[in-house]
């Protein structure tokens, strides 16, 4: 076998051997499509300007299977597609794979479901860089599945996953970057470090990362998917590029005319999206800049429940959320109509009114 | 004497090491806190740059609670995504990084991934990199704020998840393939630490009014070499805990914890 090119990690780590994937020497795999296979259901796809919008629930269901795997966009609370979440859980399915940069509800919610649901819903491996609260604290659920060793990591930087996707909607297999090399991601995760072509230098190369299915929650977007996003755009048009089909949810569907009038503020091209649902509120309890802020009550609410699963065992409280918020409605908006309107109403004054182009 | 908590000393000292005219990669609680309060005294031109995507936003809408929150990109100068504020570091725009972690060890490394038990299955999961490994790669100086315990000042790191200057070798970041110069200061509530320019391991700078170098070397595992010229911690005046505390962090999101 060829010399490996590395940094001297090595002589830090405390890793050992058998924590280290690559050192067993186990053969790359995809854990979405292939580059080529994301390319040919691309080119089948037909490339009309169609009305896609959609209904949620159809949409979760014509694209959520067994065995895919998820881009969640959104990052941390921001923009986070929690409807389409709610749909996937009420849904259900088997073995699925998550990657995302940094997230909190969402991942937290689909990690409750598979604690208290196995048998509905589960999670076979995640690709991440970070899974938390920020302010509101540690996510008490990632805590718990990754103690008990249930479901697989793959580690990367914040900068790494927005490479990955990147790569994914260049149609490359990966791109070098200059991060992850003399840590120990550098031994764990699926990324190699390279010797330059050009000048030798060492050089870290982070596979790209090709969804099953992105799900997103935009600022705007027409009848045939155009995307408008204001406010941080995330990672969002990557993982929309660099999946096979992205489900969107939109705060509001604007016109064809009004995304033809500045076509330089569309983020998403139509060809990238299948569905469409205009859906207010959308990310809420998380933030959506120009409509509402985050509802941290309504966090810590979730969470509270979440820790004492966590720290006590007893999962009753985090049922009786399930069971009101998610399973006790048919659609995203029977969800929003069990808030509060003063709350809906307070983090809508607390957005400070952002300006956005939607007309 | 004015009165001042262990986080105010920190949002301060953080503060104090920002020079004016450089930008600085924030993450969310002290590092805000700490660059809000240099905006507002010595370094007015200082930019921040926020993960979600944002380059030198104005924060009159309050402190963001968020990287990704709308406050952190109200009236920025630039607003795109995670890929393009990262690409900034590389090329060289961002100054400092300021990250935080569970254990560092004597050459800066930092661990925010796992403690005990192994990759696979950790004892307690830590929410992972983000952007620190990232930051600490190729912001141009890495500033680490950490609690001053011996169970976080450690000889090895359970993972190694952002880079110092990893076994101390001369070459270390090169093989490494980042772009930064690396850690440049650890600052706790008791102390401030800097780094050897010729082994690049942590040195005592400063140390809080009314200690001494012992008191600190007893919270740290490791060794720690002691500076020429160990000089005393500057404490936050009363016009600094007034920005500190009406300015900056108004509500006590961060500032009203308390430290062990």
């Amino acid at each position: 076998m060829e010399a490996k090119v590395r940094s001297k990690i090595n002589g830090v780590s405390k890793l050992k051997g058998n924590e280290i994937d690559k050192a067993s020497g186990r053969a790359f795999e995809w854990w979405g499509p292939s580059p080529e296979a994301a390319r040919s259901i691309m080119v089948n796809k037909s490339k009309a300007l169609k009305d896609k919008r959609a209904n949620l629930r159809a949409a979760v269901n014509k694209y959520i299977a067994d065995g895919v795997t998820i881009g969640i966009g959104g990052f941390v609370n921001t923009r986070v597609p929690v409807a389409i979440v709610h749909e996937i859980i009420r849904k259900g399915a088997q073995d699925i794979s998550l990657c995302f940069q940094s997230n909190s509800i969402c991942a937290e919610l689909l990690a409750g479901a598979m604690l208290l649901y196995p048998e509905h819903l589960s999670i076979k491996r995640v690709e991440l860089a970070w899974w938390g609260y920020e302010v509101i604290g540690i996510a008490p659920l990632l805590r718990q599945l990754a103690s008990s060793g249930t479901i697989q990591f793959d580690d990367y930087t914040n900068y790494g996953m927005a490479a990955r996707f990147k790569a994914a909607a260049m149609g490359l297999e990966f791109l070098p970057v200059r991060d992850h090399g003399g840590s120990d991601m550098e031994q764990v995760n699926r990324g190699k470090m390279m010797a330059s072509p050009f000048t030798g230098k060492n050089t870290y190369l982070v596979p790209a990362c090709y969804p099953h299915v992105g799900i997103l929650h935009v600022t705007a977007a027409d009848k045939y998917g155009n995307c408008r996003i204001f406010g941080p755009h995330c990672t969002c048009p990557e993982i929309a590029m660099a999946a096979t089909h992205s489900i969107v949810t939109a705060e509001q569907i604007i016109s064809n005319a009004c995304i033809r009038t500045f076509p330089n503020l569309t983020e998403i091209p139509y060809t990238a999206v299948d569905a469409v649902i205009e859906q207010p509120l959308g990310a809420y309890p998380g933030i959506c800049y120009g409509y509402y802020w985050f509802d941290m009550a309504h966090i810590q609410l979730f969470r509270r429940a979440a820790d004492e699963l966590r720290k006590s065992g007893n999962p009753d409280p985090l049922k009786k959320y399930y069971e009101e918020f998610i399973f006790g409605c048919e659609t995203a908006d029977d969800f929003l109509n069990k808030i509060p309107p003063d709350t809906l109403a307070k983090i809508k004054q607390l957005d400070g009114n952002q300006p956005v182009i939607v007309n | 004497m004015v009165q001042y908590s262990a986080v105010e000393m920190i949002a301060y000292t953080g503060s104090r090491v920002l020079k004016d005219n450089k930008t600085v990669f924030v993450g969310t609680g002290l590092p805000m806190i700490a660059a809000m309060h240099a905006q507002l005294t010595h370094a007015p031109a200082l930019g921040m740059i926020f993960e979600a995507g944002a380059l030198s936003p104005r924060l009159d809408g309050g402190m963001p609670l968020s990287v990704g929150d709308t406050r952190a990109c109200q009236k920025s100068c630039y607003l795109k995504g995670l890929g393009a504020v990262f690409e900034l570091t590389q090329r060289g725009h961002a100054d400092y990084a300021f990250i935080g972690g569970a254990q560092i060890d004597m050459y800066g490394n930092v661990n925010s991934t796992f403690e005990g038990g192994n990759y696979a299955e950790p004892r307690t999961r830590f929410p992972g990199s983000g952007g620190a490994g990232a930051m600490a790669a190729n912001c141009e100086k890495t500033i680490i704020i950490m609690v001053l315990e011996k169970r976080r000042f450690v000889d090895k790191l359970d993972f190694l998840t952002s880079i110092g200057f990893g076994d101390g070798s001369p070459d270390y970041r090169e093989k490494a393939g980042v772009l930064g110069s690396g850690p440049y200061r650890v600052i706790t509530h008791e102390a401030l630490f800097g780094f050897d320019e010729k082994n690049r391991r942590m040195t005592l700078l400063e140390v809080a009014p009314g200690k001494r170098p012992e008191q600190i070397q007893e919270k740290v595992s490791f060794a720690l070499q002691v500076s020429a010229d160990l000089r005393e911690m500057k404490a936050p005046g009363e016009k600094d805990l007034r920005l500190l505390r009406e300015a900056c962090d108004p509500e006590g999101y961060f500032l009203a914890r308390k430290v062990k």
